[in-house]
């Protein structure tokens, strides 16, 4: 399991260090990221779900599961 | 009027075209494009249009030169970082073509302003971001009945369609409504490529330097898209809508456009 602390992270460069973080992972593989409240919670999960991956949030963790 | 000998040698492989003419090229001179948004598409736009030799070229835009910007916005350099666009933009303009006046509103363009600086305008060049400021520029432009070039990037796919108020559909006759705010957008939204937003500036500009100079048939109720991943382009028609509030009551434009 990759994690990544992404709170005080802007979007979309907070999209954009998760979307390379997952690209290291193989399928199935987990990576977790801590996000801000507003526009990043919003925003990133969304994408990453766009992009096939399965998300899941608690708080403002969000899981992500490589497609 | 005549073209001095440095003019017709700057602008000699335009000259030589069947379809353009010393006439044409004295249009150009006299008339004054507005560039609303100096950013991936006012880019393009801006250095074909005082390339080609409009007279005066207007630059609208309120942001600071970012990082961020560099991969698609050929105006601006790593040394222009944080300084306002329409400056940066204009230093370049101006050094490649002394012959054009270019000016400078560094002003973000809203109901209050919109009238004032599109009046005037022989041509406004839509290359804003914003679904407000699309349909801003839109009405201010049918009020006045000046031409107008929108344009629209987004991922790997373009849009242009050029508008004569009175006489061919306008924006929002086009799209009546904005997208429901609901919509969030997600962080992919945000991406584009440079060369797909310069391929959408240069048809822009190509366009607007046709309706100037009186050359060629302009994108007038048709929609270009361009999906830059397959190259393919379709045409979309569109026409003029009962009681369209921004340009129902239009009076048909004077050019012979």
């Amino acid at each position: 399991m990759t994690a990544l602390d992404l709170t005080g992270v802007p979007c979309p460069m907070n999209w954009v260090r998760a979307r390379l973080a997952l690209e290291e992972l193989a399928a199935g593989e987990r990576l977790d990221v801590l996000l801000d409240h507003g526009e990043p919670l919003r925003s990133v999960p969304e994408s990453a779900r766009e992009d096939g991956h399965e998300v899941t949030l608690d708080g403002n963790r969000v899981t992500i599961v490589k497609r | 009027m005549t073209l001095s000998d440095l003019e017709l040698e700057r602008y000699s492989r335009q000259l030589v075209l069947p379809e353009w003419s010393g006439a044409a090229q004295a249009r150009l001179r006299t008339a004054n494009a507005l560039v609303v948004g100096v950013g991936a598409l006012g880019s393009p736009v801006a250095t074909y249009l005082a390339a080609a030799g409009v007279g005066t070229v207007g630059l609208v835009d309120s942001g600071t030169v970012e990082l961020s910007n560099l991969h698609r916005q050929p105006l601006h350099f790593t040394p222009d970082l944080d300084k306002p666009k329409t400056a940066t933009a204009a230093l370049k303009l101006r050094v490649l073509n002394p012959e054009v006046q270019v000016e400078e509103y560094n002003a973000h363009l809203s109901e209050e302003n919109a009238d004032a600086v599109v009046a005037g305008a022989s041509i406004v060049v839509d290359c804003s971001d914003s679904f407000e400021t699309r349909y801003l520029v839109n009405d201010a432009c049918c009020a006045q009945g000046v031409p107008l070039v929108s344009g629209a990037v987004l991922g790997f796919g373009g849009q242009v369609m050029t508008i004569v108020p009175g006489r061919s559909a306008c924006y929002r006759c086009a799209f009546e409504t904005p997208p429901p705010r609901g919509s969030v957008p997600s962080c992919r939204d945000a991406g584009v490529l440079g060369a797909m937003a310069g391929v959408v500036g240069s048809v822009q500009a190509l366009e607007a330097l046709k309706l100037l100079a009186g050359v060629g048939r302009p994108l007038l109720d048709r929609i270009l898209h361009i999906d830059g991943l397959t190259m393919e382009q379709t045409l979309v028609a569109t026409e003029r809508r009962d009681g369209c509030p921004a340009c129902a009551r239009v009076p048909a434009a004077p050019q012979s456009v």
